[in-house]
């Protein structure tokens, strides 16, 4: 079932365009977002999270467009986007008690759960935390309202590798829960590990939205990693 | 919309916006002009919206499942709770030099403009400015606040200048009524005010909402 549906999406820059952008999310798959900086996944998400206004195109959750549904479809959706930012003096405890009063769907023994698992201390204030820390933080909040879709950019940016390996298999139980994930990254590996489906993003267009099975199958090369794949595509041998 | 209140509360605002509510009571200081306590008041406004934009508040609020023209009627609700809070005080002040100290000689000597129903008319006005020029202003980029603040001081003190000389006007000596002298008059004035801070608020904030959602974040 599609849950999300991003549809000839454009959005113009003086020195950049996303180009008619057009990719589905199947419900309880993880898909991973991949491209290298400046290709324009944060644009992207960004859209999808209507913090963008697009030029042109639409944006689908569960069939109805975010634009005039964004309070409603975004009660569904947890999203993340890198680490936080915000509120550099505030206790992550006084954060999370006007954040969750949001969620009708908030789950306070997720919460306790996510907490203990990224060793987060709600004591804190943001600017007392490393930033792999504020990115946990991030994700704590995004997972705690037991959403259908969570949207996340470059959720495993500054983590440690054993952070990164909790937070895919996080992303694993979610799954075999129904939720569906789409995160995007530029470690080719996180998307090797865990990532059911690709969307591929250069130079602001989509380049392949496929299984990962098939653009393995269509792109790489007997015996290449994915990550030699990917460097061999950036590397202009596909597009040229 | 009480949760994104709450949030402006208790996350976004500065405290001085809460302290500076008390500059409402500057109607009760003589020879002073008494419409600069809504100035100050405008000016403790001003330190929430500085202390949010460090905390990347608007961004913050952008990823709260609300739509986005809630998240500019929550700031104008909060801006319009602390004006009503520093409004009450004035109206405190005002209603005690009309009656309790109507007599009294420090303010009847008083060469400026006397606490009563037209000054707190004027405030609403003061209040209605700032929403419109400030609020609005800062909302057409949801980051830059120098060029509307500075506007809205230069307005908010002609406004002020011009409010202390009324009644030195021949004909308009009545807008510096005292005690309960010309009453009708003076009620008709603050109802005026009020709804001119009503306009203002409204008209900006329809804009603001428009303009805020055509914003990047």
């Amino acid at each position: 079932m599609i849950i999300a549906e991003v549809q000839d999406l454009v959005k113009k820059y003086p020195s950049f365009e996303l180009k008619s952008i057009s990719f589905h999310l199947e419900s309880g798959r993880i898909t991973g977002f991949i491209g290298r900086n400046g290709a324009g996944k944060t644009t992207t998400i960004k859209s999808m999270l209507n913090m963008i206004h697009p030029d042109s195109g639409t944006i689908r959750y569960f069939g109805r467009p975010i634009a005039g549904n964004e309070a409603d479809i975004k009660k569904r959706i947890g999203y993340s986007t890198g680490t936080v930012s915000w509120y550099p003096r505030k206790k992550i405890r006084d954060i999370v008690n006007i954040v969750k009063r949001f969620y009708d769907t908030w789950d306070e023994a997720a919460y306790r759960k996510y907490l203990d698992l990224f060793g987060i201390d709600e004591m804190k204030t943001p600017l007392e935390l490393s930033e792999g820390m504020k990115v946990k933080v991030n994700l704590m909040l995004a997972l705690a309202h037991r959403s259908d879709v969570l949207i996340l950019d470059e959720p495993t940016s500054g983590l440690d590798p054993f952070s990164r390996n909790e937070l895919l298999e996080v992303f694993n139980e979610l799954r075999n829960h129904g939720v569906t994930v789409f995160f995007s990254t530029h470690i080719i590996s996180d998307i090797e590990k865990c990532a059911d489906d690709i969307v591929y993003i250069s130079k602001g267009r989509i380049v392949a939205a496929t299984p990962k099975a098939d653009f393995i199958r269509e792109y790489s090369e007997p015996g290449e990693s994915l990550e030699d794949t990917m460097l061999r595509l950036e590397g202009g041998a596909v597009h040229a | 919309m009480r949760n994104i209140l709450r949030k402006e509360m208790r996350l976004s605002a500065s405290v001085l916006s809460y302290l500076f509510i008390l500059f409402g009571l500057m109607f009760f200081v003589p020879g002073y002009p008494v419409l600069c306590g809504a100035f100050f008041v405008a000016l403790g406004l001003f330190q929430s919206f500085q202390t949010a934009r460090e905390a990347n508040d608007i961004v913050f609020s952008a990823l709260l499942p609300v739509a986005k023209s809630d998240i500019v009627k929550g700031k104008y609700l909060f801006v319009c709770l602390i004006e009503s809070c520093a409004f009450l005080l004035m109206a405190l002040a005002a209603v005690l030099r009309m009656t309790v100290f109507s007599q009294s000689a420090v303010y009847r000597g008083n060469a400026l403009m006397n606490a009563n129903f037209f000054a707190l008319g004027m405030a609403c006005v003061i209040f209605g400015l700032f929403n419109s020029i400030f609020v609005g202003g800062f909302f057409k980029t949801a980051y830059k606040f120098a060029r509307p603040f500075v506007t809205f001081i230069i307005v908010c003190f002609l406004v002020i200048f011009i409010a202390e000389a009324l009644h030195h006007v021949p004909g308009l000596d009545k807008l510096n009524a005292f005690g309960t002298d010309d009453l009708a008059m003076q009620l008709i004035l603050l109802a005026a005010g009020i709804f001119i801070f009503l306009l203002l608020t409204v008209l900006s904030c329809r804009r603001a909402c428009e303009q805020f959602e055509r914003i990047d974040l």
